[in-house]
């Protein structure tokens, strides 16, 4: 059976666990994000909507993914009803798992990246065309790199990698150009946890438990920024 | 004040924002010099309020002078609207948007 990589088979079922709590604070983050675009009819927070609801669906591909894998009564149940597609003997079932971490793969990327393009350009920057162009040519990139990573997944965390780490950077400056804010600093910190979490994830090949690791720093940025979204909503 | 041509809805803050600074009253003229803003455009944001029921005017009578004068009052709306204003302020502020 095909398998991303090797993960400590105790910890099977917690990952879920975390990514679940990860994907409703991306939700609420999403959910804030239209409320604010709502009130102002700005773009950027449309576009920061769009980004975390990236991030909430890649989870949940990553979690259906993952659950298929690990519980045998629900790969009873997706055998079943991919029976019809991929044959009686599931001579393709390679495809299914490869498919669903490709979602979770296009999304991420797709999530991080647009999360660095909004953090990245003054407000007005992403309304214009040769900017959308632009993100174009990235979408496809992404494309490419998420069809690579499902033969050498290293190559998907190495580039969320790179990603976040810009990301944190731009969060740095925010940090420094609002006075020090507290809630920018924890905004780069969660970004930092977020960093942090995909290097170990690029390491998982060499010492499977780096795995844990990886899903435990993932868990602490997300829960770091349902602690600023929470400070901010209880303020006034 | 920055030198930066101000959106629509920071120009209604800065509106309530003086009333509520006032102490939840004030008299138009003085908002106009506090809010910074011309008669003429201070009349259509405040129709607007008004429509909205972020503010209301109150016709007080000068009993000296016999004549009749406006004071603008921010209501509960109004209260609301600075505070949703400034969490999101915050939030675009925390996340650099």
């Amino acid at each position: 059976m095909y398998q991303l990589f090797f993960t400590p088979n105790w910890f099977n079922g917690l990952d879920i666990f975390f990514e679940g709590i990860s994907l409703i604070v991306a939700l609420l983050i999403a959910a804030y994000s239209l409320r604010i675009y709502r009130f102002t009819k700005e773009n950027r927070f449309a576009y920061f909507m769009v980004a975390f609801l990236m991030v909430a669906f890649g989870l949940a591909s990553k979690m259906f993914t993952s659950s298929v894998l690990y519980y045998h009564p629900l790969r009873e149940v997706t055998a079943g009803v991919l029976s019809p597609i991929v044959g009686p003997g599931l001579e393709f079932a390679d495809l299914f798992y490869r498919a669903g971490f490709f979602v979770e793969m296009f999304l991420m990327l797709a999530a991080w990246l647009l999360i660095f393009f909004i953090s990245q350009k003054s407000r007005d920057r992403l309304r214009k065309y040769h900017e959308v162009s632009q993100m174009a040519l990235f979408i496809y990139l992404i494309f490419l790199i998420s069809f690579v990573a499902n033969f050498q997944y290293v190559v998907f965390y190495l580039t969320s990698a790179v990603i976040l780490g810009l990301t944190v950077l731009n969060y740095y400056k925010n940090y420094l150009n609002t006075d020090k804010n507290e809630n920018a600093f924890r905004v780069m910190l969660s970004f930092i946890f977020i960093l942090l979490s995909n290097v170990f994830f690029v390491f998982v090949y060499f010492y499977n438990q780096f795995y844990v690791l990886a899903e435990i720093f993932m868990l602490i940025g997300f829960l770091t920024l349902l602690g600023t979204y929470s400070k901010i909503k209880r303020r006034f | 004040m920055s030198n930066k041509r101000r959106s629509r809805l920071e120009l209604v803050y800065d509106i309530l924002l003086s009333i509520q600074n006032k102490g939840g009253k004030i008299k138009p003229t003085h908002l106009m010099y506090k809010s910074n803003l011309s008669h003429k455009l201070l009349n259509s944001y405040l129709d607007e309020l008004l429509g909205k029921e972020l503010v209301r005017v109150e016709d007080i009578e000068n009993r000296k002078k016999k004549t009749m004068s406006k004071v603008i009052h921010l209501t509960d709306k109004g209260s609301g609207f600075l505070a949703e204003y400034r969490r999101m302020r915050e939030f675009t502020d925390a996340f650099g948007l």
